[in-house]
């Protein structure tokens, strides 16, 4: 057999599935954390105009 | 809730390092595989991801019969981080596993033991997050859950010996022939460094992750108490 | 912790209860009977399902069959406690909870075996083949068994969530495959008429199988139905 196999393109998909799952993944950690703190700010200032 | 804890700042920076590095080992020091081409470098990140989805699911579950035992609703945010997280890697197990298995088996998809088990693991996944959604009270959640996750770990390592007697007795045979035979590799010592290296760095990212999301849990609960507060 | 005589006590209370529930308005065993005929007469339709010529084809209708039915008895023999208050009642009982688990359990369990043995008797005539083999009946035995015993469990939390029915069968059926699949190759093996050798495996699995979920699943019903 004369050299590997040319499988570039299924090695491409694999690493951006999974970056892009990791990806995903890290997103939405961020915009629920943002989420969060932007309720809290607002939650606190409601309690403190009480 | 303020910034990070100290230790956190480090993990993070230590995380995102040995991510990078991890990746350029991968690309550039790990040799080409002479039958199977690049799509066998796939192979390091798809079994560390595989292996991050399991001890997430044994975090999950030691969380959970903890959280029976303490009643620490503590524990229940790092069951409930451990599952979700889990359900992230053992997502990129499963479709890079795919991935790399049609180039080399000429199939998408092959009932072997481990795959198998690795998707009804996912279903478990799945299944405990709507059992948790279908639940208000989150005291009575953090119960359920861990309950389910105890459940849900027993039952892995049963469905996996299942499916393999099930395989020794009748052999998988597949589209281009019996798996063991291609898609079997040696590995050479470069190789086995990139291997262990991903697996460390994996289960580092793992526990950065896990940190960062039992953090959200907090925060999430201190709105949950503050708009009860105010509703009272 | 109570003696052993109300313990037992409890359990055959609340497995009369339940059988006595049931004798009189018939609606699960019903419901769940004509299920289970529907379906196979549908699979009849679908596939060829001589059982000695097709085993591992009857082998897995035969196990869909039970598992639907069985989800629709677990899932009927826990809302009818709950919609009448039933599980409030018996919780209020100094009693200990593991015996409300082993007495529902066993309750599910003596359903699910009283559709088995309706359908096999079907089956053999649709068929022209006799089913009652012994070692198929012990694997219904078993694998009946160890469904029941994690289905008990779960269905005592599905139906407390807000989706209820639809939920059961989603946490029931991937933590049950073990069972599931162990049940369906050795009823195959008893079907094809296969040597010891060869089913004792999926036995072991099950007998396995059973003895650690039923274990597992009585430790851990007390925190299913706390108040």
């Amino acid at each position: 057999m004369d050299g590997p196999a040319n499988t570039v393109s299924y090695f491409v998909a694999g690493y951006g599935v999974i970056f892009g799952i990791l990806g995903i993944y890290l997103a939405s950690l961020v915009s629920r954390w943002r989420n969060l703190s932007r309720d809290e700010k607002t939650l606190a200032d409601l309690e403190e105009n009480q | 809730m303020g910034s990070r804890p100290k230790l956190l700042i480090v993990l993070d920076g230590v995380t995102v390092v040995m991510l990078l590095t991890a990746t350029l080992l991968v690309f550039f020091y790990a040799p080409m595989e002479r039958v199977m081409g690049a799509v066998q470098k796939v192979f390091y990140f798809h079994v560390a991801a595989g292996w991050v989805g399991m001890i997430s699911f044994l975090v999950a579950a030691a969380a959970g019969v903890i959280h029976l035992i303490k009643k620490n609703i503590a524990w229940d945010r790092i069951g409930v981080a451990a599952i979700e997280i889990g359900l992230a890697f053992a997502m990129m197990n499963i479709i890079t596993g795919s991935i790399w298995a049609r180039p080399i088996w000429n199939t998408w998809w092959t009932w072997d033991p481990r795959l198998t088990t690795a998707t009804i693991m996912v279903l478990i996944y799945f299944a405990y997050m709507m059992l948790r959604a279908g639940i208000e009270e989150p005291e009575r959640r953090a119960r359920f859950g861990a309950v389910y996750a105890i459940i849900g770990f027993l039952s892995v390592p049963l469905t996996f010996f299942s499916i393999r007697i099930w395989n020794t007795i009748h052999p998988v045979v597949i589209a281009s022939g019996d798996p063991s035979a291609t898609g079997a590799f040696d590995m050479t010592p470069a190789m086995a460094q990139v291997f262990l290296f991903s697996l460390v760095t994996f289960t580092v990212l793992y526990f950065d992750l896990l940190w960062h999301r039992v953090r959200l849990g907090i925060l999430a609960d201190r709105v949950e108490h503050l708009k009860l507060k105010l509703q009272s | 912790m109570s003696g052993l005589t109300p313990f037992f006590r409890v359990l055959g209370a609340v497995v009369w209860k339940d059988l006595r529930a049931e004798w009189r308005s018939r609606e699960l065993i019903s419901a769940m009977l004509v299920f289970a005929l529907l379906v196979i007469l549908i699979f009849n339709f679908a596939l060829e399902l001589e059982p000695r010529a097709r085993a591992g084809i009857t082998a897995g209708v035969l196990w869909v069959t039970f598992a639907f039915a069985g989800t629709l008895g677990l899932n009927r023999s826990m809302a009818v406690e709950k919609d009448r208050g039933c599980l409030d009642g018996l919780l209020l009982a100094p009693v200990d909870r593991a015996a409300i688990y082993l007495g529902k359990a066993l309750a599910n369990w003596i359903f699910m075996l009283l559709v088995a043995f309706i359908v096999l008797p079907v089956y053999s005539i649709l068929y022209n083949t006799n089913l009652f083999i012994p070692g198929l009946l012990l694997t219904i035995f078993l694998g009946s068994e160890g469904y029941v015993a994690v289905g008990t469990l779960l269905a005592s939390m599905a139906i407390q969530t807000r989706t209820r029915d639809i939920l059961l069968p989603i946490l029931l059926f991937p933590v049950v495959i073990p069972v599931v699949l162990s049940a369906v190759k050795a009823t195959g093996g008893y079907l094809q008429g296969l040597e010891w050798s060869e089913i004792q495996p999926w036995i072991t699995l099950l007998i396995t199988y059973d003895i650690i979920f039923t274990a597992v699943a009585f430790m851990v019903f007390d925190f299913v139905v706390e108040e």
